[in-house]
This record gives structure tokens, sequence and C-alpha cells, in this order.
């Protein structure tokens, strides 16, 4: 238990630096963000809007140290400020936009990994086999980049063939709610994106665990796992949970570099998550939106770290104590 | 003389054997790569009794066993001789004795007899146990798979009865192997190999990696689950002074060949091949005088080459003309059943000093003495 707590305590400070450098960028960038900011909407600025860039910045009263902690104060009450192009507070605009990211990205890593490591252990439990024949198909995709895999894949299946609809989240003739109809289209416009996705990542996955689940196998405890006459599934059990344990540890660093190579896929499908949202922000300049996605992909990617060190701390009992006798 | 023994009736060839192996061989790689692991090997275990099988690195004891368990992962092969495993049949109404040939039996077969009738405690603890699971699930899963109608709260009744056997507490149970010591890690072992009262229990260099007061704990312990259970036991170890006092037989091997094969004490007292003779003089003398330790000079032939003759003369003292052309088969050389593979035994030749006495003798510069003078005394053959 004093473990995690300690590992609580790192991840609150790495959160208070993300938070601190998030603030201090505009600042270290030359001129004042407000004026340029101002300066852009030349004719069409009203009080109020001069109000809510600097309000965005944490109010620009008094010296930085006081802004900093108005800057905190805002954030503690789920202010991010107002987007500039949107005209409508950051948290409304993320709240909508970042459910549809973790979605896709989260099922299409969870799917990734799962697979993945379902594949790596059977491969390394069959090395050799004919069965080996998938890791240089499955190495290709992963060499392809994301995003021109999406696109092949948009372009044949969902254009020509029509294997699947494409260009969006849902149905644009589907009223979003809980129903099947909107549920349904859902999974159908999702399958495109999450393919690319799983397709592109998997082999990392699989190549891993199976190499960990050779390792695994010429270690004395499954040689008593056969010894002892348990029924194939048992022993394969038996190498398999130890050669998780580094796609874990994998899997927290893989989090953070999907929700960033993301980005790309979103554009290609146009699908409304934070990766298009964070592309039209820096188009438009717009300091406050920029700031809170960024805000939003630091605390995701700790979140899922969180996840993936609470993970590997039930699945590794040497990571729990120091050896008690 | 040897062909007047060799009719006698053999003590090492009971009926009641619980595993008897004949002519095995084992290589590691096909074809003109491979290694010769294990040539023709001829054992028997007896019902509770043990079996020390003595060697240095690589004479291939650990190999045939193995091998005959059919655990022996690629590219070892089985390639020649029989295993055959005897235990009760209790799911038979005849209550009698059934045989299984291990090398051909399948992987149903096998997982049927594994742990339940042989079971296994290996060298090192730590990598014999899953590290990332509890010392109890060691136990509920054997019992779970072989004793299909126990429930949960009788598996961990009998896990916590098999620790106690060992000097444990159940509270062990809920504990993962790193929170264990070394010893404890190894008695917890042989509490999981003693889980199904298995008729024979094989102990690959159990004790190598523990301290010496471990070692000698863990060694009365086993004698005495031993006179409690009445398991056999095949006993695989570098360390004959180790053995000498828990074997009940003792087989010798060097280059994949069993060279003698004989009552413990007798072995241990009056070695008949010049390579027993050379290990002991290589550890300590397990009581009396003090005596230098002398090693064997050479060493192990090159086992992907085919070998001519007998595989130790070209590190023998004595060896002869014939040794070097012809390999010598294991017989039967005196009335205690005692098997050595050595020509030396022949009847045309003098035995020398060293390898014909009758009573120990602790100091080494004796039997050298033994051996210049020639003197005749303590000759029994």
């Amino acid at each position: 238990m004093r473990m995690l707590l300690r590992r609580l305590s790192l991840y609150a400070v790495t959160a208070w630096v993300a938070i601190t450098v998030n603030f201090m960028l505009p600042h270290l960038m030359p001129g004042n963000p407000v004026q340029t900011m101002i300066g852009k909407l030349t004719g069409r600025v009203t009080p109020q809007q001069v109000h809510a860039i600097e309000l965005s910045f944490g109010g620009l009263k008094g010296n930085l140290v006081e802004q900093y902690f108005g800057y905190l104060h805002q954030l503690l009450l789920g202010n991010l400020g107002v987007s500039i192009t949107l005209a409508s507070p950051v948290s409304t605009i993320l709240r909508s936009a970042v459910p549809w990211t973790v979605g896709l990205i989260g099922i299409s890593t969870i799917l990734s990994f799962v697979l993945g490591t379902f594949c790596g252990t059977m491969l390394g439990w069959m090395r050799g086999s004919r069965l080996d024949s998938v890791i240089p198909i499955s190495t290709f995709f992963q060499a392809v980049p994301y995003f021109f895999l999406g696109t092949v894949l948009l372009l044949v299946f969902g254009l020509n063939l029509h294997w699947f609809p494409v260009l969006g989240a849902y149905s644009p003739s589907v009223t979003p709610g809980l129903s099947w109809t909107y549920i349904f289209s859902l999974i159908r416009y999702g399958e495109l994106p999450v393919i690319t996705i799983v397709l592109s990542s998997v082999a990392g996955w699989m190549l891993g665990m199976r190499n960990m689940m050779i390792t695994m196998i010429a270690e004395d405890f499954v040689l008593m796992a056969v010894a002892k006459g348990l029924p194939r599934r048992k022993v394969i059990m038996h190498a398999a949970r130890n050669a998780v344990l580094p796609s874990v540890a994998n899997l927290s660093l893989a989090i953070g570099l999907v929700v960033s190579g993301a980005l790309l896929v979103e554009l290609v499908f146009n699908y409304p998550g934070v990766g298009n949202l964070l592309l039209q922000a820096v188009l438009n300049e717009d300091y406050p939106l920029i700031q809170g996605i960024f805000l939003i992909i630091t605390m995701t990617v700790l979140v899922a770290n969180l996840l993936a060190d609470v993970l590997y701390f039930i699945l590794d009992p040497r990571t729990r104590t120091q050896a008690a006798v | 003389m040897i062909e007047e023994f060799a009719t006698l009736v053999d003590p090492n060839d009971v009926d009641d054997a619980v595993l008897e192996i004949e002519d095995f061989s084992v290589d590691y790689g096909w074809g003109d790569s491979a290694v010769h692991a294990v040539n023709n090997v001829t054992l028997s275990v007896r019902r509770s009794r043990v079996l020390g099988i003595a060697g240095e690195s690589g004479s291939g004891k650990s190999t045939l066993v193995y091998a005959v368990t059919r655990l022996l992962r690629a590219p070892g092969v089985i390639t020649g001789g029989t295993a055959r495993l005897s235990f009760d049949d209790s799911s038979s109404s005849t209550g009698q004795m059934t045989t299984l040939e291990l090398t051909t039996a399948s992987e149903r077969e096998l997982r049927k007899i594994r742990w339940s009738r042989v079971s296994i405690v290996l060298q090192s603890a730590l990598n014999a146990l899953n590290p990332v699971l509890r010392i109890g699930h060691e136990f509920d899963e054997v019992l779970k798979t072989h004793r299909p109608d126990m429930n949960k709260s009788e598996r961990r009744q009998r896990a916590a009865e098999l620790l106690a056997l060992v000097g444990l507490n159940e509270e062990r149970l809920a504990r993962f192997p790193h929170e264990l010591s070394g010893g404890q890690r190894q008695r917890v072992m042989i509490a999981v190999a003693l889980s199904l009262d298995p008729q024979l229990v094989i102990l690959d260099e159990p004790t190598t990696a523990l301290d010496v007061v471990t070692q000698r704990e863990i060694i009365n312990e086993l004698a005495q689950l031993r006179a409690q259970f009445g398991f056999a036991m095949i006993f695989i170890t570098h360390d004959l002074t180790l053995l000498v006092e828990l074997a009940d037989d003792i087989a010798v091997m060097y280059a994949g060949n069993v060279v003698e094969w004989a009552p413990a004490r007798d072995l241990y007292d009056t070695p008949r091949h010049p390579y027993t003779l050379g290990l002991l003089s290589s550890s300590p003398p397990l009581s009396g005088e003090r005596r230098e330790l002398v090693g064997i000079a050479g060493s192990p032939p090159d086992m992907s080459k085919p070998l001519l003759g007998c595989s130790f003369h070209a590190r023998c003292p004595y060896a002869l003309d014939r040794c070097s052309q012809e390999a010598p088969p294991l017989r039967v050389i005196d009335k205690t059943g005692r098997k050595v593979a050595c020509w030396l035994h022949d009847a045309d030749n003098v035995v020398p000093g060293p390898l014909r006495r009758t009573v120990r003798i602790s100091a080494p510069t004796q039997a050298v003495n033994d051996a210049v003078s020639g003197s005749n005394q303590a000759v029994v053959l």
C-alpha cells in the first residue's frame, strides 16, 4: 500500500509540473499573447472578448505569480477559459470532443493489446510452426504510417467497395441518443478507424509477447507445470502470466503515443475527436483551446499511466513489497 | 570370475521395481552433429528405495531422468531404450500393478501419471515456483487437476497439512515465492511434490543451491518423509558424500554411461571403478581424518564424437590397452550385486589395490601405497 501511495504522490507532482508548464507556455512566447490575439481580431473585438482572453490566461491581473495562482484557482473551478474562435467555454468544447477520442482510442488500444497479446502467446507457444508467417504480415502493417494506411483503407474499402461507411462518427440521418440505431451507426462508422489503429499497432504487442513467451517457456516453473500434469491451457497460462508483464509496462507508454498518433487518424476519417479540434485550434491560434487540449492530453496520459501502473502492481507481486523475510 | 557371479540373482533386478530403465539412450540434436548425452543406460529404482545418481556436470544424469519422464525439451531426443513405470492402479478393481511404458506413452497417459505417480523437485526452487503466484496456488492447481472431487476448503486443508510435513506454517500459503528464503522455497517444493502421494520423487540436485546447514536439514527431512510415506526417490547430485547418507543404491555416471552401480555404502567405502575412486578422492570424507583432496586429471570427452573404447580411459590411471579399443559393459562383479563397467575386473587382470580393498581406507596416500606395493591382501572378487 505504501508503494502505491508513493506512486500516487509522484503522479501528483507530475500533474502539477504539467499544469505549470502549460501555464507558462504562452508566457514564454515573444510578445503578449493577449495583444497578439486582440490584434488578430481587430475590428471585431468586444470588451467581453477581451475579458474572455484575459480570463483565459488567468485574468492577467497582477504579476506572474498572482496570475499563476489565479490560473490554478480557475482550473480548480473547472474553468479553462473561453475559446476565441468558437466563442464558447473550452471545458464545454472539450466535453463534447474528449469522449469521441477516448472511445475510439481506448477501444482500439485495448483491442490491439488483447489481440496482440493473445496471438503472441500462441505464436510463442507454437514457435517455429507455420503460424510464424503471421509475423512479417503484421510487421508490414506496423511499418506503414497510420494515416497512410487509414487513407488507403478509406479509399479502397470505404469509397470504392462501400463495405464501410466513411466520414464522421455516425450517420447524419441518425439522431444521437440512446437508441439501437444510433449505437449501431456508431459501431459501423467506428469500424474502419479502429481497424486502422489495430492493424498498425498489433504487431508490436504480438512480437513482444511472442518473444517473452519463448523466454518464459525455457523457465523451470513452466517445466514444473508440465511435470505436474496440468492441462496444456494451464501450462500456457503459467508462461503467459509472466510474459505479459513487460507488455503491461509498455501499455502505459503506448497510450501516450496512440493519443498523439490518433490525431492523424481522426483527420483522415473526419472523426469529431480531440485530434481534429487541436488542428483547428492550432490553425486559428486559439490559445485557450490549445492550452485546454494540452492539459487534457497530459492528464489522459497520466491517468492511463496510473492505470497501467496499478495493473502491473496487481499482476506482479514483486513490485508490491521488498522481500519480507 | 565374472561369469561365476553373473549367474547369481541380481538384487538390483527384483520384481518390485517402480521404474525400470533399460538400454536407454538420449541425443541432443540429430545426425552427425548429435551429442550422445546418455548411452545405453540400464537402471532401476526399487519400491520405497532411494537411488542416487552421481556424476560431474555434463555426465548425463539430469538428461537421463528428464528423458525418462518425457520432460526433455528439444533438441533432446530419446534414441533408444525403454522405461517402465509400475504403479498401483487405484482405478482398476483388481488393485494390481499397472505398468506404463513411458517412452511410448501418449500425452494423455503421461498427464495422468505426472505428479500423481512421479513428481519432481528441481535445483532452484526460486525458478521452479512461478514468481507471480502465491504458494497456495502451487498446491491448489495440482489438487484441482488430479483430485477434481476435492472442494476448495479440502484443498486448502491438504495444502496446510503438506506444509506442516516440511515444518512450515500454513500462513505461508498466502505468500509469494520471493517472500521466502531459499530453504523454505525448497521445502515448499518438496511439500508440493508429495501432494498426491507419488510412488517416485525425482530430486534433481535439490540441495545444491543451499548452504550446508540447510542441506543437512533437508536431507534429514527427506529421509524422515520417505520412512513415513514410503515413496521411492531418484536423487541426482554431484556430491557423493551427501548421497551416501540418503541413498540405498548409487549409480555413478560418466560421459553418458553408468560406470558403477552398487549399494551406497559399498560404493562409498570400496569403490571398484577408477572414476568412482577419483570422484571420492576429490571430495572431503564424511568422517575420520582429514585428507588431501585429489582431482581427476583431464576433462570429460567430447560427446559429439563417437567414442572408441571406455569413455574414461584417457583419464584413467590404470588404463589397459584394451580400454582404448573396446567399451566395457556394465557387469555384476561380486556377490553384493554390484555392477561395474571396467575391464580391470576382468578375470585375466590383477585388480589395482585401491579398487579391490574391502574396508574403507580414509587416507588416499595409503591407497596409493597399496597400489605401489601391489600387496594382495583385502581382495574379494
